[in-house]
């Protein structure tokens, strides 16, 4: 079984557990390139999905971008970003708007912070 | 496991296929890619109402169900497919970011196999994929042996037909249909003649080959729902739904005079002529009519064929009810 990640994340650690993934794949560095890709564009269309429920009051979609976010982001290796995520799932759930709109926030610096990273 | 490790794909393609239903791009891809690895054939839903059509083709055996989808979830699709009459076993992994036991429970009793957790341990699913082909082999093997057993259970090796339990079973249930609905039919008890000559002149090996023949000829010429059993060494029984005395009789009449017309094959390229001898009742001319009457008339029609010279056909109904037909006629005739 997995350990649970709810350690604290902080801006010290990085953005990416790479060795993490890496051993999860197989080793495969081209592979993780295309996942990054693919995360990259499911963050862009999942972000801006986002705004707009948050707009609308929806709910239920927030709850779902969030938890398909989160496990995007648990298999890349990616501890700040499925906390961020998760914490918008919960928003959904709880219909709490204020914590969508920090959660989604929270997501935005996380995201810049993993693109910075990889440079 | 902090070690770096290269996993070298594997060469050896599974026969079954898997579908991966899951909404996620970013773990469709990853799951797409490590089981073309292990050698699977893959498919993919990206929605619970695709997801659902897919696996209920018959060569997607595996499936890994995302429990949260838009349409259909995981486990709805898992109670649905169990419900539905897949003839081949389906082995289903859901793959759930929530973790906790209730959540495990409902998906189990929905009708998954196993069950992992986000982020997926490839090592772990590759292993529990290994489980699922052994289970999908042991009920391909399970099943195959029950499909063997049943057929040597029931046949008659030699002929092909029924074997003697079998056509007498079916006979019961067809009386079962008669009292119901009271559609007659008929029984015929057949005797190859002279099959002990054949066995003297040319041995027992070319006695089985006329008798497998026989039958093979006799199945020819009967509809498609009507059966043919093997009764004793040479004598055959045959059951023939919604037929009256008149229909039994036609029917062993084409039977009679396809086998002395044709010549039969006993050995490579010898065929010899041969005659049979055929006892026939039905239901509609005996009164309540159960399984010993049916046999024990049928039995004394097909003697009688036999006294009277070989090679006919005679039909014989219960006495009691013959006397009663002949006096109500006789009454009639007074009148």
């Amino acid at each position: 079984m997995p350990e649970k990640k709810n350690a604290e994340t902080n801006s010290s650690t990085p953005p990416i557990d790479r060795q993490e993934v890496l051993e999860r794949i197989g080793g495969d560095e081209d592979f993780l390139k295309e996942l990054i890709d693919i995360y990259k564009q499911e963050f862009a269309e999942k972000a801006e999905l986002l705004a707009k429920a948050i707009e609308e009051k929806n709910f239920q979609v927030i709850r779902e971008a969030g938890h398909s976010l989160k496990g995007a982001s648990a298999n890349l290796s990616l501890p700040a970003l499925r906390e961020a995520a998760w914490e918008m799932e919960m928003a959904g759930k709880e219909q709490n708007l204020e914590q969508a709109q920090k959660a989604l926030t929270k997501l935005k610096k996380e995201y810049q912070r993993l693109l910075e990273y990889l440079g | 496991m902090k070690n770096t490790f290269v996993e070298t794909a594997s060469r050896q393609k599974s026969r079954f296929s898997v579908l991966v239903a899951e909404d996620d791009p970013l773990t469709k891809r990853l799951l797409e890619k490590k089981l073309k690895d292990w050698g699977y054939t893959v498919l993919k839903a990206e929605d619970g109402n695709k997801a659902l059509k897919t696996i209920k083709q018959p060569e997607v055996r595996m499936a890994i169900l995302d429990w949260m989808m838009p349409g259909l979830e995981g486990p709805e699709i898992c109670s649905k497919l169990r419900q539905s009459k897949k003839p081949k076993y389906t082995y289903i992994i859901l793959l759930t970011a929530r973790d906790t036991s209730f959540d495990i429970i409902q998906g189990l009793e929905a009708g998954a196999d196993d069950y992992m957790t986000k982020p997926i341990n490839f090592m772990e699913l590759r292993a529990r994929l290994k489980t699922a082909h052994r289970i999908l082999e042991l009920e391909d093997n399970l099943i195959k042996a029950q499909k063997k057993l049943l057929k040597l259970a029931t046949m008659d090796s030699l002929t092909g037909a029924w074997n003697r339990r079998t056509i007498l079973s079916f006979i019961r249930e067809e009386l079962e249909r008669f009292k119901r609905e009271k559609n007659p039919f008929g029984l015929l008890m057949i005797d190859l003649d002279n099959f002990k000559n054949i066995n003297d002149s040319y041995g027992h090996q070319a006695g089985d080959a006329v008798l497998k023949n026989i039958v093979k000829m006799l199945k020819k010429n009967l509809r498609p729902f009507d059966r043919i059993g093997r009764y004793g060494g040479d004598e055959l029984l045959i059951l023939l739904p919604n037929c009256n005395i008149f229909n039994t009789g036609i029917i062993a009449t084409r039977l009679l005079e396809h086998i002395r017309k044709n010549k039969i094959n006993f050995r490579h390229r010898a065929t010899l002529s041969a005659t049979l001898s055929i006892g026939g009742t039905s239901t509609d001319s005996i009164s309540q009519p159960n399984l010993v009457k049916l046999i024990r008339t049928a039995d004394r029609a097909l003697y009688l064929a036999k006294k009277l010279g070989r090679d006919r056909v005679t039909l014989f109904g219960d006495s009691i009810k013959m006397e009663a037909k002949e006096k109500k006629n006789a009454r009639k005739e007074k009148r």
